[in-house]
């Protein structure tokens, strides 16, 4: 069992090289992203995730098509998303896509949900931005329904009703994907993930960590309130950019000309600010290591932690060599660092293994404690 | 119970028209308000010092501390004094970016003296069509007379001083039926809860 899951997660920015002036093509990017994802796994990361957007300069357009293509060419990584579209995305079809994605990769899949945030796409979808939690809330009830019923009689606001349905696949030994929810500040999103007994995952990447850590008590203390367990056992991730060398003035010399044109924060804040004011780590493995050590005083001791590697134009030799340093020289300590203090009442990071375990001893109790498990029949 | 009176100044220059203007403003309000028996506390929010930060905070979303705190500071307040320059008939960029990058909930609620300068009389309508919609938009209460004053008002006695008193008079008395702003704080709250959420309420107010 693994405590804490340590992984990349990727916007699938195509960005051009701002100290070479080269744009990838979308071809060269997204196989750029499976050569990440496979490289992930031979340097012992965990998780892999993919973002979803649906315009230029982005690629990842269809995630369970390019999760399912790293699915056949690993063995051990998570493949996950940061984050669905639960917004715009018809949940019978994202039911369908994980469903399969599950049973290709064995187990290795779960996902995370996030309602998205740019304007045009809602109405290219047919929703409107304006419908954006109430969505959520509607689609994800209904997610919910079709992992876990075998026949679904459903009439919402937002999709035309079904009768009779039956998702083909069945989810994987009939246990759903693991779901987080994702949110830089939202405080309805912790309540959805607290009401379910899911996992919250906090961007943790454009907002200071006093915003981070106010999102994830409230998600904590909403867990407790809705009976799922104490606020210690509530599900948390973390996002986290990082960029590394051995030397520190080497680290920050390269990075710079990326993140001051980077699409995202460039030519706003000077590095050396949004290194201060954001978990952002421009410098050596040892500081990434003492900085990430120093997440779990704000948030409590969690499950996953992902680090943004790939993005403003950052090219592929770059990028893999800090997936080198990350899996060599930052996380085996961060595991070991972890681990020390954490409280026995801490849930390890859930797999599918895990679920199938729980679900397994659920049923051999007597049914009249079904109250501990009421989070997975909501 | 102390009145907290904050002064937000959009002035670029030193020594400033508008921070004139917002000087006689907040002396004139706290005159107003010991008269009705408020103690008053003034805060100053000079927006020229944080102009790299308000940009910063448009561009990426990534709010300096020093900005942060100015949102404190207004989020605390009872009670908001805004003065702008005029600039091409309209309040100045910095003036409305400040206000862009405010978290929207603050001024819910909040009792707003709207001022403005400007280098003649012709622009005096900006607070009516400018500042006074952007308030409405954000939900402050906005008092039903603001003051402009032109260049030329700084050098004639009159006028402009009954305007500031007129002007305070009525905010005071809008303050004072107002009482203490209660701050809206997203977290604070009472959360909407999943039972009110799956309740199907409608979009609008979510």
């Amino acid at each position: 069992m693994t405590a804490i899951q340590f992984g990349v997660f990727s916007v699938g920015d195509v960005t051009p090289d701002p100290t070479t002036g080269r744009t990838p093509t979308e071809a060269e990017r997204i196989r750029a992203t499976v050569v990440i994802a496979k490289k992930a796994e031979e340097v012992g990361l965990d998780v892999f995730a993919t973002g979803e957007h649906h315009n230029p300069p982005f690629v990842p357009s269809s995630p369970t098509t390019l999760l399912g293509y790293i699915a056949a060419q690993s063995e051990r990584l998570i493949l996950s998303t940061s984050t669905t579209l639960i917004t715009t995305n018809d949940p019978v079809k994202i039911a369908e896509d994980f469903a399969v994605l599950q049973h290709l990769s064995e187990g290795r899949t779960d996902l995370m949900l996030g309602r998205g945030n740019t304007g045009p796409v809602y109405p290219w979808f047919g929703q409107d931005i304006r419908d954006a939690i109430p969505l959520t809330v509607e689609h994800y009830r209904l997610l919910r329904r079709l992992w876990r019923e075998e026949v679904v009689d459903w009439e919402g606001k937002f999709r035309t009703p079904l009768q009779g349905f039956t998702l083909a696949p069945r989810p994987l030994d009939d246990v759903p994907p693991f779901v987080w929810h994702g949110s830089i500040r939202t405080p309805e999103i912790a309540e959805l993930a607290a009401y379910y007994g899911d996992g919250f995952f906090a961007n943790h990447i454009f907002w200071p960590s006093s915003h981070t850590r106010r999102m994830v008590q409230t998600f904590r203390r909403r867990f407790e309130y809705h009976g799922h367990g104490s606020s210690a056992q509530a599900i948390v991730g973390l996002g986290g950019q990082v960029f590394m060398r051995r030397n520190s003035q080497d680290a920050v010399r390269e990075f710079r000309p990326y993140f001051d044109n980077a699409p995202v924060y460039g030519h706003g804040p000077s590095l050396e600010e949004f290194t201060a004011q954001t978990p952002l780590t421009v410098g050596t493995p040892e500081q990434v290591i003492e900085r990430t050590l120093g997440f779990r005083d704000y948030v409590g001791d969690y499950q996953r932690q992902l680090f943004l590697t790939d993005h403003a134009g950052l090219p592929l030799k770059t990028v893999l060599e800090q997936l080198d340093l990350l899996g060599e020289e930052v996380v085996p300590v961060l595991r070991k660092e972890f681990a020390i203090g954490r409280s026995a009442e801490v849930p390890d990071a859930p797999t599918h293994q895990s679920l199938l375990a729980a679900k397994l001893a659920a049923e051999a109790e007597p049914s009249d404690s079904d109250s501990r498990v009421k989070g997975l029949t909501k | 119970m102390i009145t907290k009176l904050t002064i937000i100044s959009g002035g670029l220059r030193e020594p400033s028209s508008t921070r004139l203007l917002a000087d006689r403003l907040d002396a004139s309000v706290r005159t107003e308000l010991a008269g009705l028996g408020l103690k008053t506390e003034s805060f100053w929010v000079d927006l020229r010092p944080l102009g790299r930060q308000i940009m910063d905070a448009m561009l990426t979303g990534l709010v300096a501390p020093a900005l942060e705190s100015a949102f404190e500071t207004v989020a605390s307040s009872d009670a908001v004094i805004a003065v702008t320059p005029a600039f091409n008939a309209s309040f100045s960029g910095l003036f409305k970016s400040f206000f862009d990058v405010l978290p929207a909930e603050l001024l819910s609620d909040m009792p707003v003296l709207i001022g403005a300068t400007g280098g003649t009389e012709r622009h005096s309508l900006i607070l009516e069509h400018s500042l006074r919609p952007m308030f409405s938009y954000m939900h402050a209460i906005v008092s039903p007379t603001g003051v402009y004053a032109a260049t030329e008002d700084f050098g004639q006695s009159s006028a402009l001083g009954q305007r500031i008193a007129k002007a305070s008079a009525d905010f005071g008395r809008l303050i004072q039926s107002c009482g203490v702003h209660q701050r809206r704080d997203v977290f604070a709250e009472e959360l909407t809860s999943m039972e009110q959420l799956l309740g199907g309420r409608p979009a609008s107010q979510t």
